[in-house]
């Protein structure tokens, strides 16, 4: 059908609706395996099975093929296998051996060993590849299907569907260009917002109000302000999960990346605080055979007052790193945009292992053209053995307003309507004013979809699936992260006051954060091919 | 490899395999879904809608209007399968077959993410169903008919644990006299203490093992209940009678490889001692789970026997 299909006979269309990729070619096989497996699984030990479940590390499940073909493996009989062996089996290459596990719960990160001491059985599944002429990207891309629209529906009364038709209307009288109507319809949006309560009020006024602008061009002046972003940014770390995930996920991914290396220097593109770091520090600290030497560069915009702030949170953080002895070294740069750097730079020494890493920071870059593909461009010439990628899990970058509008209408109100639920109980209630704030970080991310255009519009999400063609073109293929980075995510979430409504699910090697069915950040991992 | 012998379930593990997907409110072969979330009870539930032909398409769930104002347009409840543990509303399986529910019976179909065992032990899958129904009738827009008759026309079904809860919900609704229309059950989950010769014979022949079935149970029934508990044994010493009841009919699909057919069958035969109606389905060469492929005859004649049983 479409030209690019592999010539393999593709993928088989009635398992890819059900979520599994298996290619038609491969099916008989697919069948084989799960009787073979189902066998073994009959007749193995039930402490084997158990070691299964809950010590070996599964990867990207989609691949049935491969996952099936690595379960098998893992019953491959171990000659006199005792259950009560000593610690000394670990060094055995097999995912059968016992080492408990010592899961220290006062940490915030907790060092998983994964693929350290549990060699793959598998290698990682490589990605259907494809070359990917740009010719022929265009021509898949002018009839691709509709990105879906997920909704997430609360409390379906009468005033608020009203509302949401209403904001509809009036964007599309803005998208038409007709001023008179939506400006007539702003206004009763104002009405009935207030005869909300809770979450959807919110949004609906943080929308209302981005399109006055719109209609009134009187456009949001000071969103560059990085000083304050970020103290509102802080807020929000607090106040739900969301950044928290973000940063452990990819400490996850970097800290398994790092195993064995000692020397590693980590490029963060979104340094604000510094809050993911002091978590990879301890983590690093108390792997076993010690921590490696640490570098860290640390990329921010210009500050607008005196304050060094780079240095300031690089000096924060050796602090950190002597009192439990990790050797640290800190380069702070200022850069307007992350594609005014050059790979040079950042002066990668012989011998060093690079992560790099990304929170919510690359789809900026897409408000200037060329400026991501540069950027990935330096990135790749940095050699990093993983660069980590977190960005918000929607499409708020369609060339259409009314697109954008109703993408990022369904993604607000769920992300507020998360909100809502946090901030209950747990041994540090969040305050008041943490939750203000974060409506205040997410209410700027509206106004900036909604009213701005051009280079001010900067807050141009995309989804995983985007992200994913970019990434392959730059030369880059998915690191999958493993059910053991799923399982430790959860149970941070599990802590989290109000937790109730996360999900974490698992897409293609890469882990989404949701609140209840809808994903709303997706964390991934990647490497050079 | 997910149930451990105490009891106690890989939960993490499991989530991690099941595929799931999300709503999508643009139509794709002539469907659309969403999800909500009733805040009062925290239940959810995924819609399936069948796309109108003149609506603007703006991924906006159409929740103003009744379903239709000159035809029925039946409203399928839908429970999904799992054995109580496995599966939700949003796994790619149930979203794809419920997709296929509203293109075959030209229905809607709300899917319910009930709770599972065994976080959640009976009654909780039943209650979470109940109070679905108690949902889906409230809705405005979920009504059809004809104009001055407009109401929700409720089918409930369900598939393994699905079909289960199918049946309680439905006695519960006969009881306190909500108006369900029919009852259809897809290879449902029915057992008790004695071991029946369906489930001697085909013990591990068809990826299903007694013992598997034995650890549902537990994990779902109270602690220290045993299968005749009338959750689980219909019909058995312990339940209720359903005589007099106003019952809705029902369509009862048994898979011949299914160790718990005879089960299934004599479920079949009590409502039929009881005077309600009961068509079943045999279907002697499927397995159970045919139905999320539509490569075989067995989905063939599922469609066919689903879409006049709810078009009668």
């Amino acid at each position: 059908m479409w030209p690019c299909q592999p010539d393999d006979g593709g993928v088989d269309e009635h398992f890819a609706v059900l979520g599994y990729n298996v290619k038609s070619s491969d099916m008989a096989g697919v069948a084989q395996k799960l009787e073979q497996l189902e066998e073994a699984m009959g007749s193995f030990h039930q402490e084997g099975l158990s070691q299964l479940a809950d010590e070996t590390v599964h990867y990207n499940p989609s691949d049935i093929a491969s996952w099936l073909e690595s379960m098998i493996s893992g019953f491959n009989p171990i000659p006199e296998f005792d259950s009560s062996s000593d610690p000394f089996l670990e060094s055995s290459a097999s995912v059968n051996s016992q080492m408990p596990i010592d899961l220290d719960f006062g940490s915030d990160l907790i060092a998983i060993p994964g693929k350290a001491v549990y060699p793959r059985t598998q290698p990682p599944p490589p990605e259907q590849n494809q070359p990917q002429p740009k010719k022929l990207k265009t021509s898949i891309a002018a009839v691709a299907p509709p990105p879906p629209a997920t909704p997430l529906l609360v409390d379906s009364q009468e005033n608020g569907i009203r509302l949401v038709h209403t904001l509809m209307a009036c964007a599309e009288a803005v998208q038409q260009e007709n001023f008179k109507l939506a400006e007539a319809l702003v206004k009763n949006i104002g009405f009935l917002a207030v005869s909300q309560a809770g979450a959807m009020r919110k949004v609906a006024t943080y929308f209302a109000e981005a399109l006055a602008r719109r209609i009134y061009k009187l456009y949001p002046a000071n969103q560059q302000d990085s000083a304050f972003n970020d103290m509102l940014q802080m807020h929000f770390y607090e106040t739900c999960p969301y950044l928290k995930f973000a940063h452990f996920t990819a400490n996850q991914a970097i800290l398994e990346a790092f195993a064995g290396k000692s020397r590693v220097h980590v490029i963060d593109f979104s340094m604000k605080q510094g809050m993911q770091w002091p978590a990879l520090l301890q983590a690093l600290a108390l792997r076993p055979g010690g921590p490696p030497s640490f570098r860290l560069t640390g990329i921010g915009p210009p500050s607008h007052d005196e304050t060094d702030h780079l240095q300031e949170v690089g000096w924060r953080l050796a602090q950190l790193a002597e009192s439990i002895n990790v050797e640290f070294e800190y380069r702070g740069f200022v850069a307007n945009s992350l594609a005014d750097l050059d790979a040079a730079m950042f002066e990668i020494r012989e011998g060093e292992t690079v992560a790099v890493n990304s929170i919510f920071e690359l789809h900026q870059l897409l408000a200037r053209p060329g400026a991501i593909e540069k950027v990935l461009q330096v990135v790749s010439e940095l050699k990093p053995e993983i660069l980590t990628v977190v960005e918000q899990e929607a499409n708020h970058n369609g060339s259409a307003f009314l697109d954008r509008f109703t993408e990022s209408l369904h993604y607000y109100s769920t992300l507020f309507d998360s909100l809502e639920s946090c901030g209950g109980g747990g041994e540090e209630a969040v305050s008041v004013q943490d939750k203000v704030m974060s409506e205040v970080y997410l209410g700027r991310q509206i106004c900036n979809v909604v009213a701005c255009e051009g280079v001010d519009r900067v807050e141009r999400h995309e989804t995983l699936e985007q992200w994913k063609s970019r990434f392959g073109s730059a030369g880059f293929e998915a690191v999958h992260l493993g059910s053991n980075a799923y399982k430790q995510a959860s149970m941070l979430l599990a802590l989290f006051a109000g937790g109730d409504g996360y999900r974490v699910d698992e897409n293609n090697g890469c882990l989404m954060l949701g609140w209840h069915t809808r994903p709303l950040i997706a964390t991934s991992a990647w490497k050079l091919r | 490899m997910l149930r451990r012998p105490d009891g106690t379930f890989n939960r993490d593990l499991n989530e991690f395999l099941d595929r799931k997907v999300t709503a999508n409110s643009v139509p794709v072969d002539g469907v659309y879904s969403f999800d909500t979330l009733d805040r009062p009870t925290g239940l959810l539930n995924r819609v399936y809608l069948p796309a109108r032909d003149n609506e603007p398409q703006l991924g906006i769930a159409e929740v103003e209007k009744p379903l239709s104002a000159s035809e029925v347009v039946p409203v399928i409840l839908f429970f999904h399968g799992g054995s109580f543990v496995h599966s939700s509303a949003n796994s790619a399986i149930y979203d794809i077959f419920c997709r296929r529910l509203v293109q075959t019976c030209k229905a809607a179909v709300v899917s319910v993410n009930y709770r599972r065992s065994p976080e959640h032990r009976y009654p909780c899958a039943y209650d979470d169903g109940w109070t679905a129904l108690k949902w889906v009738n409230s809705r405005a827009w979920l009504r059809s008919g004809k104009e001055n008759d407009l109401k929700v026309h409720i089918y409930l079904a369900g598939d393994s644990s699905g079909g289960n809860i199918a049946h309680h919900v439905a006695v519960r609704a006969a009881n306190e006299n909500v108006e369900v229309l029919g009852n259809i059950l897809l290879h449902p989950l029915f057992g008790g203490e004695e071991r029946t010769e369906s489930e001697k014979r085909l013990d591990g022949k068809y990826f299903v093992r007694i013992q598997d079935r034995d650890w549902y149970w537990r994990a779902y029934l109270p602690e220290g209940e045993d299968r005749d508990h009338p959750a689980c044994n219909v019909f058995g010493p312990r339940s209720q009678t359903l005589e007099g009841l106003k019952f809705p009919k029902s369509l009862v699909v048994v898979a011949g490889l299914d160790l718990v057919q005879d089960w299934q069958i004599g479920y079949v035969e009590g409502l039929k001692k009881y005077g309600h109606e009961v068509k079943l389905l045999y279907l002697e060469k499927a397995t159970i789970g045919f139905y999320f492929l539509p490569n075989n005859e067995h989905f063939e004649s599922l469609m066919d026997e689903m879409k006049s049983f709810i078009q009668s």
